[in-house]
C-alpha cells in the first residue's frame, strides 16, 4: 500500500512565536520548514511527523494518530528527543545549531539556525563533475571538523551524504539532519526503520550494525567525495558486497586530481571497515598533508594518454 | 553505557509460564531480574511478577542515573519484594504463601554486583567460557559440595528441584547470596537464568554459543535447544543475556547501543508479561515528554545560550 504524504502546515500559519513562511522539505519522519521568529530572524523548524504513524490532512492543524500506533509515535518521539539532546549538546560552527525546542499540535518542534545557501547535492548537480580538488578539499576539511565534534560526543551520525552537507554563501559547510543518530540506541523497533541512503550508507548498515562506529560515516564521507567527482551516488554497499562494480577513483579521474585525493577516496570506501581510516582525525591528516595537485592541462590525446601510462609503469 | 541485550521467557511442555523476567536501564546503570515462580505452590508467576516489578520499581526511583550502593540495593529490593508476596498472600488470604527463586545483577560503571535465593543463575561468560556463576540454594548442590554425588548424578536426584531459599516463604526470610564486585571486561556476558535452561544445557556450552555471535540470535537458538531436548514436558525456561561492550580498564570506542543521550533521570524498562509474544510497551507520559523537552532546552541554554 502506497504511504499516504502529510500535508504540511499552511504558510503564514503562526506556531508559538514563529510565523511559517514554507516548507523546505518533506521527509517520511518530519517535515522541515523555514519561518521567521519574533524578532524577524529566519529560523528551520522541524516537525516530527512519521506518515506511516500520524496523518495530517490537507487544512488541518493536528495530525491524527490511530490508537493502535500512539505507542509506536510516541516511541518515534522519544527518538526525535535523542536528535534534539545530541544536538542540543554540540557546539560547533560546522555543526548545524538547535536554538529552540517546543510542543505543540500534538506533536513536538525542532528550531534550528537557517543560513542562506544550499546542499552539497544541489552544489553537485550544478557542476556535474567539474568540481575542483581544492573545493573538496576545503569543504570536506572543514565538515570533518564537524563530523569529529560528534564523534568526540559519542555519537554518530550515520546518514552522512551531500544533501545532508549544507553550505552556506561562503562554502563553509554545516552537517544537518542527525534524525539517523539515533540508531546507535535503538535497533528493535519494527515499525520505525533504521533508515540509510543507499549509496552513502556503509556496509555495516546493511550487515552488521554491532561494527557500526566511526568508519561507518567515514564511508559515508568517501562516498560524498566520490559523488563529487562522479556526479552522483556511487554503486550501493550492500550491490558492492555481491558484485563490486564500482570503479576505484584512482582509475577513474587518474590525473585530473591528485593522487593522494583519488587513495583516500578509496581508501574512505573499503568495503572492510578495519581498512578504512577508523578516525576522522586519521582522514583530516591525510587529507590536509601537503600536496599539490597536478597542474591543469589539456586534454590529451590518446597516444599521449597511452604513452603516460606506458611511462608510468616503466618508472614502477 | 554499552551493551547489547536479548530476554525471552518459553513456557515450554507446561500449563503455563510462571517464569519472570525484566531488564531495565537508565543512562548509567543497568538492572537485570530473573524470578522462577514455584510450581508446587499456589500463584507462583504473581510471587515472581511481584519479584520482577518490585526490583524494577525500586530501580526506576534509585537510578538517578546511579544507584548509591548496588548490593544494598538488591538486598533491600529482593527483602521488599519477599515482603510484598506475603502482603499479598495476606490480603488475598492464601493458604499459603506463593514462592519464587530470584536473581538480579546490576552493571554501572562497568562493575558487575548481583545477588540470587533459589536456583536460578547467573554465569559470568569471558572467552568462551563460564568466568563465574552463582551457587544455587539447593539440597543437591550441597551434596555435591560435600562430595556425596556429581554433577552427573545430580542431574536426575529425586530431590534436584528442591531449594532451600525462596522469596514468599512465611517460615523464613529469603537467604541471599551476593557475588564481589566484578570488573567487567568488552565482550563479557551475563547470563541470568531459570533452571529449564541451566537444567538442560551446560555453562560451558552455552558459552562456547554466547561468545562473539549476535546474542539476538544466539540466545533464542539455545532456547530452542534446551526446550527440543527437554522435550514435551519440559519446564518453562528463561535467560536475559547482556553483551557488556565496555571495559573497566581501557577507554572505550564508540560501536553500538550508547545510553549517553539518555536523560538524567530517564529509564528505560522491558519486560514480558505473559508467553512469547511480548510486544513492544512505550510508557512514554506527557511528563516526561515535558521532562525531555525542558532538559533539551536547558541544554541549548547552557551549550547554544542565544547571542
Amino acid at each position: 500500500m502506497a504511504q499516504q504524504a502529510n500535508h504540511a502546515l499552511p504558510n503564514g500559519y503562526q506556531l508559538e512565536e514563529y510565523l511559517i513562511e514554507r516548507q523546505l522539505s518533506l521527509g517520511g519522519f518530519s517535515i522541515v520548514y523555514l519561518a521567521n521568529d519574533s524578532r524577524g530572524r529566519q529560523v528551520a523548524i522541524k516537525e516530527y511527523l512519521p506518515n506511516s504513524l500520524a496523518l495530517r490532512g490537507e487544512g488541518e492543524i493536528c495530525p491524527v494518530i490511530s490508537p493502535e500506533h500512539q505507542g509506536a509515535f510516541r516511541y518515534g518521539m522519544k527518538c526525535f528527543f535523542e536528535e534534539g539532546r545530541a544536538l542540543a549538546r554540540l557546539s560547533h560552527p560546522n555543526v548545524i545549531r538547535v536554538l529552540n525546542f517546543f510542543r505543540a499540535n500534538e506533536t513536538v518542534y525542532m528550531v534550528m539556525e537557517y543560513e542562506h545557501g544550499r546542499t552539497l547535492q544541489e552544489f553537485i548537480q550544478k557542476h556535474q563533475g567539474h568540481i575542483s580538488e581544492r573545493f573538496i578539499r576545503g569543504v570536506f576539511t572543514r565538515m570533518l571538523n564537524g563530523l569529529r565534534e560528534v564523534h568526540a560526543h559519542k555519537l554518530l551520525h550515520l546518514d552522512l551524504k551531500p544533501s545532508n552537507i549544507y553550505l552556506r554563501t561562503d562554502n563553509t559547510p554545516v552537517l544537518i539532519d542527525f534524525g539517523a543518530a539515533r540508531q546507535t540506541l535503538a535497533t528493535d523497533q519494527p515499525i520505525l526503520k533504521p533508515m540509510y541512503t543507499p549509496g552513502f550508507a556503509s556496509p555495516e548498515h546493511y550487515t552488521s550494525r554491532k561494527d557500526l562506529g566511526p568508519w561507518s560515516d567515514i564511508y559515508s564521507v568517501g562516498a560524498a567525495m566520490y559523488a563529487c567527482l562522479s556526479g552522483g551516488a556511487p554503486q550501493a554497499a550492500d550491490d558492492r558486497l555481491k558484485k563490486n562494480l564500482l570503479t576505484p577513483a584512482i582509475e577513474r579521474w587518474n590525473g585530473q586530481y591528485s593522487d593522494r585525493l583519488l587513495e583516500i577516496i578509496d581508501w574512505c570506501l573499503s568495503l572492510d571497515h578495519l581498512e578504512r581510516p577508523q578516525s576522522v582525525f586519521a582522514l583530516q591528516k591525510a587529507l590536509v598533508a601537503a600536496v599539490t595537485p597536478p597542474p591543469p592541462k589539456a586534454e590529451p590525446n590518446w597516444l599521449e594518454r597511452v604513452m603516460g601510462k606506458l611511462k608510468k609503469s616503466a618508472v614502477k | 553505557m554499552r551493551f547489547t541485550i536479548y530476554q525471552e521467557s518459553r513456557q515450554g511442555g507446561r500449563a503455563n509460564n510462571e517464569d519472570r523476567i525484566a531488564y531495565c536501564y537508565s543512562r548509567d546503570a543497568l538492572l537485570m531480574v530473573v524470578a522462577d515462580g514455584m510450581g508446587g505452590h499456589f500463584y507462583g508467576e504473581i510471587a515472581a511478577q511481584i519479584a520482577v516489578q518490585t526490583l524494577t520499581d525500586n530501580f526506576q526511583h534509585e537510578a538517578t542515573p546511579t544507584i548509591d550502593d548496588p548490593f544494598r540495593f538488591l538486598q533491600k529490593g529482593i527483602t521488599n519484594a519477599h515482603h510484598a508476596i506475603l502482603d499479598y498472600s495476606a490480603k488475598h488470604r492464601l493458604q499459603e504463601s506463593p514462592r519464587t527463586t530470584c536473581v538480579a545483577c546490576i552493571v554501572q560503571d562497568n562493575i558487575a554486583y548481583w545477588a540470587h535465593a533459589g536456583d536460578s543463575r547467573l554465569y559470568l561468560m569471558r572467552g568462551g567460557k563460564v568466568a563465574a556463576q552463582t551457587r544455587d540454594h539447593s539440597r543437591v548442590r550441597l551434596l555435591i559440595e560435600e562430595g556425596v554425588i556429581n554433577e552427573a548424578q545430580a542431574a536426575r536426584h529425586p530431590d534436584r528441584n528442591k531449594i532451600y531459599s525462596c522469596l514468599g516463604s512465611i517460615d523464613q526470610p529469603p537467604e541471599l547470596d551476593f557475588s564481589r564486585k566484578t570488573l567487567l571486561e568488552k565482550g563479557d556476558v551475563l547470563l541470568l537464568c531459570t533452571d529449564g535452561l541451566w537444567g538442560v544445557l551446560s555453562g560451558e556450552m552455552m558459552a562456547v554459543a554466547l561468545k562473539g555471535s549476535n546474542l539476538m540470535n544466539a540466545v533464542p537458538m539455545l532456547l530452542a535447544q534446551a526446550e527440543t531436548k527437554a522435550g514435551a514436558h519440559g519446564d518453562n525456561l528463561s535467560a536475559v543475556a547482556v553483551r557488556w561492550e565496555e571495559s573497566y580498564h581501557e577507554e572505550e570506542n564508540l560501536t553500538s547501543i550508547s545510553t549517553q543521550t539518555m536523560a538524567l533521570n530517564e529509564v528505560t524498562t522491558r519486560f514480558d508479561e505473559f508467553g512469547r509474544n511480548p510486544g513492544y510497551k512505550t510508557d512514554l507520559s506527557d511528563d516526561e515528554i515535558e521532562k525531555a523537552i525542558e532538559e533539551i532546552r536547558a541544554a541549548i541554554e547552557k551549550y547554544n545560550p542565544k547571542k
